[in-house]
């Protein structure tokens, strides 16, 4: 069935002793998309990324996974999993915690040694089988935590904050993976609030904040719906040297300058033709008019707001 | 189950490569092994014989007397200065020097009144060595016996009969019937049941203890608990350092029995030669190798799910150091309190007390049963208090582990892990 879902919350609700983390949340997760969990931290996407798992039950609402009705646990073995927090057992050689991690999902000894041989070569790790895991830098270490995740070929991917304290290499290998993974028809959910990342490897995203989706769907939906019309215009002088025709509520309903440019978004049923036209009028010596699709980050802080997007820039400082 | 059994292989095979184990279960049978030979050493050689001063101020034949009887004896080469009474303390002060450059071992001071009133002194490097002053003890008392009688004009034959020392045989009672074993014997094998059962339980606790926390603070466990309920993880974890523990301590029960009842091969194989002196060494039999076992079996699971639980509550080594010390209370005070009750009154109730609560009973069963005749029903009983107070204390753990394991930050207070207890 390719309408069916891989993911499919609904109503979901879960109360920590002082506050609510996730409140009445519905998710529709299509099988085969690559599914962006957006949101500032403390939004709540751990939460129900640990509730989609079970390792945690929510208070009250659905989870089915593969349109089962069964517990995560259960499917553990069609699922990989990389939590925010990774480890690993230090004192372990890297093919013995390989095929640990697997058997724990119920996979077959030998079948688990083949798995993970496999991916340690093609990770660039075959010289390291028998190294222990405190042997191994933080990046290589990082490179047999993506292994656990997905050597067991499961048909769920779900990644908390993949992008997180990796270096170069490894946000490139992991983008690979993920590129990689929407190939094979593996349905990918991760979480993260770098609307960056989301923009390039997302078909569906959702937006959560304060424990509430604020939007989901499609992105090119998302986009279409939340966006309204962008402009990014530079002029020679600097952006405040048109203030006056920014400040036109008819044309422009709202302008965020950056000093050398600005993203404007038009109001609703003014041309953006006629905007440039204006310009020219003015005199200002226009170096660049864009009709641009607004980004996601913009979606983002347009709906979550500045307080909780500056929570989120925030955040991005954490782990860059 | 066959994840339980994935866990409990793991965590086997990682503790049994380390080379804290090899060491230790290596150098547990070298200690008892030197603990059984060192005593035949001692005995055949060296320990043997010590030379000893009779510092004679009587007026009488009476340090002549004792001088013989000291050197008839064996372990004693004994001499004799006479002295006036007047010259004694100077001539004490110049032996304790040649004592002091081990020339001699000590001297015993006698005079008319050890005769009259039954006082002498002895000085010496081994004063503090309970055999040694024993003997000369019991010569001395024989001399003294020997002399008194003899003043009074007693036939010396029958003073010889009067005076043969008594030896009275410690025979201890195993199932309404004698055995070849000292009491004294005994003592030292349930003391050595008490020390190995409270070790090993504490030592195996706090590896699990360790074993939990590692798991939290590396964050493996956010892994594990995706493919494992907790209390899988928490099960697997508990029998695989049981298995560990019980792994060792078999190997550790079965070579000193080994080495006590082949300890006659065992001499004749470093060179050591049979003495006449009967050294007392208990037997182990075979039955109180399975109580040991069991006991430790029962009372690692008890105590490990209380150290798995406060492990749960610590977000670092430190934090679990400081939440383990109720636990470590809980089982270090019955421990002090059982063995107490062991050396005082094995019999009294309060030890037979002590070996049914569950939380003591783990390290005094296995020391009564080794002391005295423990009545069937009382192991049963034993026994049967012990594994439901496991029962309980699993079930309790296991809730307070599984939100434990999840949580980072501030320990949590009493109230919130009963309230972690209740939720369920």
């Amino acid at each position: 069935m390719p309408n069916q879902l891989a993911v499919d919350l609904s109503g979901v609700t879960k109360r920590f002793a002082g506050h609510t983390a996730v409140r009445e949340l519905n998710l529709a997760i299509p099988t085969g998309s690559v599914y962006g969990l957006l949101g500032p931290n403390g939004a709540g996407k751990t939460t129900t990324i640990r509730m989609i798992m079970d390792i945690i039950a929510p208070d009250s609402g659905q989870i089915r996974l593969f349109g089962d009705a069964r517990r995560g646990r259960e499917m553990s073995h069609r699922i990989g999993y990389l939590p925010e927090e990774r480890g690993l057992y230090r004192k372990m050689k890297v093919i013995d915690m390989l095929i640990f991690l697997a058997q724990i999902k119920a996979v077959d000894g030998r079948q688990a040694k083949r798995n993970a041989m496999r991916w340690l070569e093609r990770l660039g790790l075959s010289d390291w089988v028998d190294k222990k895991i405190d042997d191994l830098s933080k990046g290589m270490q990082q490179k047999v935590q993506f292994i656990s995740t997905l050597q067991h070929e499961p048909e769920l991917v779900i990644l908390d904050e993949p992008f997180a304290g990796l270096d170069p290499v490894n946000t490139q290998v992991m983008k690979d993976v993920v590129v990689d993974l929407r190939r094979r028809g593996t349905t990918t959910l991760f979480s993260t609030h770098i609307m960056e990342q989301a923009e390039k490897l997302c078909d569906s995203v959702c937006i959560i904040a304060r424990g509430e989706k604020v939007v989901d769907g499609a992105l090119s939906e998302v986009k279409r719906e939340h966006g309204g019309d962008h402009v990014i215009v530079a002029v020679e002088k600097g952006v405040a040297s048109i203030d006056g025709l920014l400040g036109d509520r008819s044309l422009v309903s709202r302008a965020d300058s950056y000093g050398q440019y600005a993203e404007l978004e038009l109001a609703h049923g003014a041309d953006a033709q006629r905007l440039l036209q204006l310009l020219v009028q003015s005199g200002a010596a226009v170096t660049r008019f864009e009709i641009a699709e607004p980004t996601l980050n913009k979606i983002f802080i347009d709906l979550v707001g500045p307080k909780a997007a500056t929570a989120a820039a925030d955040g991005k400082v954490d782990n860059a | 189950m066959r994840k339980i059994w994935v866990v409990i292989r793991r965590e086997f095979v990682a503790r049994v490569k380390t080379k804290w184990f090899v060491v230790s279960t290596v150098m547990g049978p070298v200690l008892m092994a030197l603990m059984v030979l060192l005593p035949m050493f001692m005995a055949t050689s060296g320990g043997g014989s010590r030379s000893v001063v009779v510092l004679d101020g009587t007026s009488t034949a009476f340090g002549d007397r004792l001088t013989g009887m000291l050197n008839e004896s064996g372990p004693v080469a004994a001499s004799r200065i006479v002295v006036d009474l007047a010259g004694l303390e100077a001539r004490a002060d110049s032996l304790a020097e040649v004592v002091g450059r081990k020339e001699i071992d000590g001297f015993l001071i006698v005079t008319d009144g050890t005769v009259e009133d039954g006082h002498a002194e002895y000085r010496g490097s081994n004063a503090s060595s309970q055999v040694d002053i024993a003997i000369l003890q019991r010569i001395t008392r024989e001399a003294v016996l020997t002399e008194r009688l003899d003043q009074v004009g007693v036939d010396p034959r029958l003073v010889a009969q009067a005076t043969i020392p008594l030896e009275m045989r410690t025979v201890t009672i195993r199932g309404g019937e004698a055995t070849e074993q000292s009491g004294e014997a005994t003592f030292f094998l349930a003391y050595f049941m008490w020390f190995l059962l409270y070790t090993a339980i504490l030592m195996y606790g706090m590896q699990v203890l360790g074993a939990v926390v590692e798991e939290k603070t590396t964050r493996i466990v956010e892994v594990l608990v995706s493919s494992l309920r907790p209390f899988e993880l928490l099960a697997g974890k508990i029998l695989g350092v049981g298995t560990v523990g019980l792994f060792q301590l078999t190997i550790w029960a079965v070579t000193a029995r080994l080495l006590l009842t082949q300890r006659q091969a065992l001499a004749e194989l470093f060179g050591i030669p049979q003495s006449g002196v009967a050294i007392q060494l208990p037997e182990i039999p075979i039955a109180t190798i399975g109580v040991l076992l069991t006991y430790f079996v029962l009372g690692f699971f008890l105590y490990a799910g209380m150290f798995a639980a406060v492990a749960a509550t610590a977000s670092s080594d430190v934090e679990a150091r400081q939440a383990q010390t109720p636990v470590m209370m809980l089982l270090v005070i019955p421990a002090i309190v059982s063995l107490m009750a062991m050396i005082t009154e094995p019999d009294g109730s309060l030890f037979v007390a002590l070996t049914l609560i569950p939380i003591s009973s783990p390290i005094a069963m296995p020391g009564r049963w080794v002391v005295s005749d423990v009545p069937p029903t009382d192991l049963v009983v034993s026994v049967v208090l012990l594994v439901l107070g496991l029962v309980f204390v699993t079930w309790i753990a296991g809730r307070v582990y599984r939100v434990g394991i999840l949580m980072y930050g501030k320990r949590p207070s009493p109230k919130e892990m009963w309230r972690w207890v209740r939720a369920g």
